[in-house]
């Protein structure tokens, strides 16, 4: 009973997670959204390593990878997120077009 | 931890609501600050799910690094962003209906439901779950671990170097 609830939950997560990201007119919340997705991987990964691989844990370490890997991605993302406000003192998607044409 | 039965039942269903009414709320509050709170609830909930599989290392990597470090940094950015054009309507055009109907109706829910797990002896842990995590983090992962100290110090330096100027 446990395996299939948690595994719906992380799946329910991930969905929420990729709505909020491409529906999302503000950058920051699309950051944030980005941090859930990544934890709903991780959810996955933890889940499967209890129930299949209690002697070495391997999908338990990966996690810890992907915690750190996380915290690399906000860093960086939310210092372009701020030089882009100090340029142009908005925050919204759309208006990012610069690549186009 | 070990806990009886019914009481790990509740916790799980608790803690369950608890990360889907707060997920929605990450997504659906118009105010930055809620739902950059939303997602500290959802971050603190995940590790007590953890702590209750018996995985108390990453329960306190979580709490430190997502809730901590992570959490921290988004809640500054959005509090310097002094964000004043919040539109008032809740614009969930056809493309969010259509994204929405995507992700809930196409995923496969009833593979998910039929994973069965094989009957393993449940043996009990000589060794904690730090120990655990240590000794293959030092020996099996090890190039990882290094690689992933590199990363994140290049990350550092981008951080400030970027906004630096």
């Amino acid at each position: 009973m446990m395996l299939e609830h948690i595994l719906v939950l992380s799946a329910y997560l991930f969905s929420i997670g990729i709505y909020g990201l491409i529906t999302s007119q503000n950058m920051v919340r699309a950051l944030m959204c980005l941090e859930l997705i990544l934890n709903a991987v991780n959810i996955n990964f933890v889940t499967f390593s209890d129930f299949f691989d209690s002697r070495q844990l391997k999908g338990n370490i990966f996690s810890i990878f992907v915690i750190a890997i996380a915290a690399a991605e906000v860093a960086i993302g939310s210092a372009i997120v701020s030089s882009i406000y100090r340029t142009r003192k908005s925050t919204r998607i759309n208006q990012s077009t610069l690549l186009n044409k | 931890m070990d806990l009886p039965g019914p009481i790990h039942n509740f916790l799980l269903v608790f803690l369950g609501s608890g990360l889907i009414l707060r997920g929605l709320g990450v997504v659906l509050r118009i105010n930055p600050i809620y739902s950059a709170f939303s997602l500290g609830l959802v971050l603190v909930c995940i590790s007590l799910f953890y702590i209750l599989t018996n995985y108390h290392f990453v329960a306190t990597a979580k709490l430190l690094i997502y809730v901590g470090a992570i959490n921290v940094l988004i809640l500054f950015v959005v509090m310097f962003m002094n964000i004043q054009n919040i539109i008032k309507i809740l614009i969930h055009g056809p493309l969010g209906m259509a994204l929405l109907r995507c992700t809930i109706l196409d995923t496969s829910w009833y593979g998910i439901i039929w994973t069965t797990r094989s009957n393993q002896i449940i043996e009990q842990d000589l060794i904690g779950n730090s120990q655990q995590i240590g000794i293959h983090l030092a020996t099996d992962f090890f190039l990882p671990f290094e690689f992933i100290s590199i990363i994140l110090l290049v990350a550092l330096i981008g951080a400030i170097d970027v906004t630096l100027q």
